[in-house]
């Protein structure tokens, strides 16, 4: 008992709520009255709607849809009282004003992905490809493969001997150096600890990974050379194009950027920020490090799935078991991203909106074929500017941050365009299906007619008129046996009266 | 400045349509043509501000003395002006079945 009063005063208070909530919308001088009547006509509808027993929440839930509506009510007076702004189905009501605001949008994404350097810095790297048959090799039975397992020692016998197996060897250790930027650089000024790899010279050339933003000039310096990771480059210097010849104090020696090498694309262990190149006596001292290796077609006739089980010799001659895992990995390009998204959203679309352009069928004098064709081509554009503008967003979104890496990129993208196809496309199909099939323009006033519940018409649902005065849509609030989809009522012209202002070209 | 009254050729939505012809059968509170013709709150309240701005209609507020006899709050009802009895009037040759779903008072009386 006690717990029911307790409901009744809290349902009290959420619909008293709803409707101050609401009068804060109407204008001042309105508002007085506005709330007497609201307050007065709730009295009366909660002692229409209250009943007891099972069907009390039902009596309460119309109550709150009585609420809801001082919402729409308070919106009217308030936009009375505002000079009459355009909308945004009354914007893109016209088929050319939709296909201009189309076009703009297109053009504002395009330009907005030719200015984030992100976005920029992505399509100067599209092109990575690994040369194939590349493997990293480590001990056999190391359970952690990103933890180095091979001597320098053994890398220089390797390299020293004729191989069947293998053409080509690159070495490279991974330490961790202090980091100093100069304040007056580029980059963010301060002192950092970076992975620096030294690796054997021919590294870059085995792997067939293009150096970004390079400058031959700073290669040739005094200076010993870095390239930087796309991550580090990215983080530590803001994607600076011009990065080439900048010093930075890299342990004791002070060093000069070379250039960039592309993150994510090969896979391998070490989690480098830095890449110093230097002659292969001076790599293979030190501890143990990651051995990289070309295969031969004997090689790769051995391999077996991504791996090759390999016996060397070591410098005395005692065999040893490693194992070759490829480098080559499947790394989706922005094209098949979208293209990926595309298709899902496909698969998607019709679980959200229906994918019919509605009933056309009911007209006594059928359309003629420039007016089918004006609609189809209108669809068409519709979509072929949809597809670019989507594009051009997912990019600029998943590029926008250039601190993102490549991996986290990949998934806004997904996910980015997978979400504006769906409800583009859905837009696409709502609005076709709102254009008058012989002006185009789009059907407005929309008005709710009966309800489920108390249906005294034959149907209940929304209906539109279009103002050229050609035809009214009908959609169907709950889909029938007999009402199925929406249907149009090509107007004759004993409705003329009802358009007296506008003029009506006949279809 | 007031708006020009409308003409009975004026366009009018069926929702109008319908909330004039309510008024017309003696249902003159909101909540009254709410009941009578099962549009929302939200259509109802809107579509009588427009018609009470085009003077088709026009509000009161009923004696606090009425209602304080019946022990609730005071109700502001309305009612067709002459203006909107003549547009009812050319709206109901449009829509003939809308006198079938809301009789006027005069023929509930009969």
């Amino acid at each position: 008992m006690r717990s029911s009063l307790h409901c009744d005063w809290a349902r009290r208070l959420l619909h008293h709520g709803l409707l101050r909530s609401a009068s804060l919308m109407v204008p001042g001088e309105q508002r007085a009255e506005w709330w007497r009547e609201w307050r007065g006509e709730l009295w009366h509808v909660r002692q229409a709607c209250a009943t007891a027993g099972r069907d009390a929440w039902r009596g309460e839930r119309e109550v709150t849809a009585f609420c809801l509506g001082a919402f729409q009510d308070a919106l009217c007076l308030r936009c009375a009282g505002l000079p009459a702004r355009p909308r945004l189905a009354a914007i893109t009501g016209r088929p050319a004003q939709c296909i201009l605001i189309l076009g703009a949008l297109l053009a504002a994404s395009y330009a907005i992905a030719l200015l984030l350097p992100g976005v920029r810095a992505e399509r100067s790297l599209w092109p990575r490809k690994v040369i194939p048959n590349l493997v990293l090799i480590q001990q056999e039975g190391s359970t952690d493969d990103s933890q180095p397992t091979i001597a320098p020692r053994l890398f220089r016998s390797w390299e020293g001997r004729k191989q069947r197996y293998f053409d080509g060897f690159a070495f490279y250790r991974v330490t961790r150096e202090p980091v100093e930027m100069e304040p007056n650089s580029i980059g963010t000024a301060g002192k950092s600890a970076w992975g620096v790899a030294r690796a054997s010279s021919n590294l870059f050339m085995l792997l067939g990974l293009p150096l970004e933003f390079t400058d031959s000039s700073v290669v040739a310096a005094d200076r010993p050379a870095v390239i930087l990771s796309e991550k580090v480059w990215k983080r530590d210097f803001a994607a600076d194009e011009h990065i080439a010849g900048v010093e930075v104090r890299l342990g004791q020696k002070m060093v000069r950027i070379a250039g960039v090498a592309p993150d994510g694309t090969l896979g391998l262990p070490g989690s480098v920020d830095a890449w110093q190149l230097s002659p292969d006596a001076d790599a293979g001292s030190g501890g143990a490090g990651y051995v990289v290796a070309h295969l031969t077609p004997a090689g790769k006739a051995e391999m077996w799935t991504q791996c090759v089980h390999i016996t060397a010799n070591g410098p005395g001659d005692s065999e040893e078991d490693f194992l070759g895992v490829s480098l080559e990995e499947w790394k989706p390009e922005t094209m098949t991203l979208y293209l990926f998204s595309l298709m899902l959203a496909l698969l998607a679309l019709p679980a959200i909106t229906s994918v019919s352009l509605g009933e056309y069928s009911v007209n006594p004098r059928p359309t003629s074929w420039p007016r089918r064709l004006y609609r189809w081509s209108f669809l068409s554009a519709k979509i072929a500017l949809l597809l670019p503008i989507i594009y051009f967003i997912s990019i600029d979104l998943a590029y926008a941050c250039s601190a993102f890496s490549r991996e986290r990129a990949v998934y806004i993208q997904l996910v980015s365009t997978f979400v504006l196809f769906l409800f583009g496309l859905r837009w696409v199909l709502k609005d076709q299906r709102q254009r008058c099939p012989v002006c185009m323009h789009r059907v407005t006033h929309p008005a709710q007619v009966g309800q489920a519940s108390r249906t005294f018409l034959d149907w209940n649902g929304t209906e539109m008129m279009c103002m050229g005065g050609h035809t009214l849509l009908h959609v169907p609030s709950l889909p029938t046996s007999w009402f199925g989809s929406q249907r149009w009522l090509y107007l004759n012209t004993s409705w003329n009266f009802l358009f007296a202002g506008s003029t009506r070209p006949i279809p | 400045m007031a708006r020009d009254a409308k003409t009975p050729d004026t366009k009018l939505s069926h929702t109008a349509a319908m909330i004039l012809q309510a008024l017309d059968g003696g249902f003159i509170y909101g909540f009254s043509i709410m009941e009578m013709t099962g549009l929302p709150s939200g259509t109802v309240y809107p579509a009588m501000r427009r018609l009470e701005r085009d003077e088709l209609i026009r509000s009161q507020w009923e004696k606090q003395s009425i209602a304080d006899a019946e022990q609730r709050p005071p109700r502001k009802y309305y009612k067709l002006t002459a203006q909107g009895k003549a547009t009812l009037e050319a709206s109901r040759r449009r829509y003939p079945l809308l006198e079938r779903l809301i009789p006027s008072e005069e023929a509930r009386s009969v």
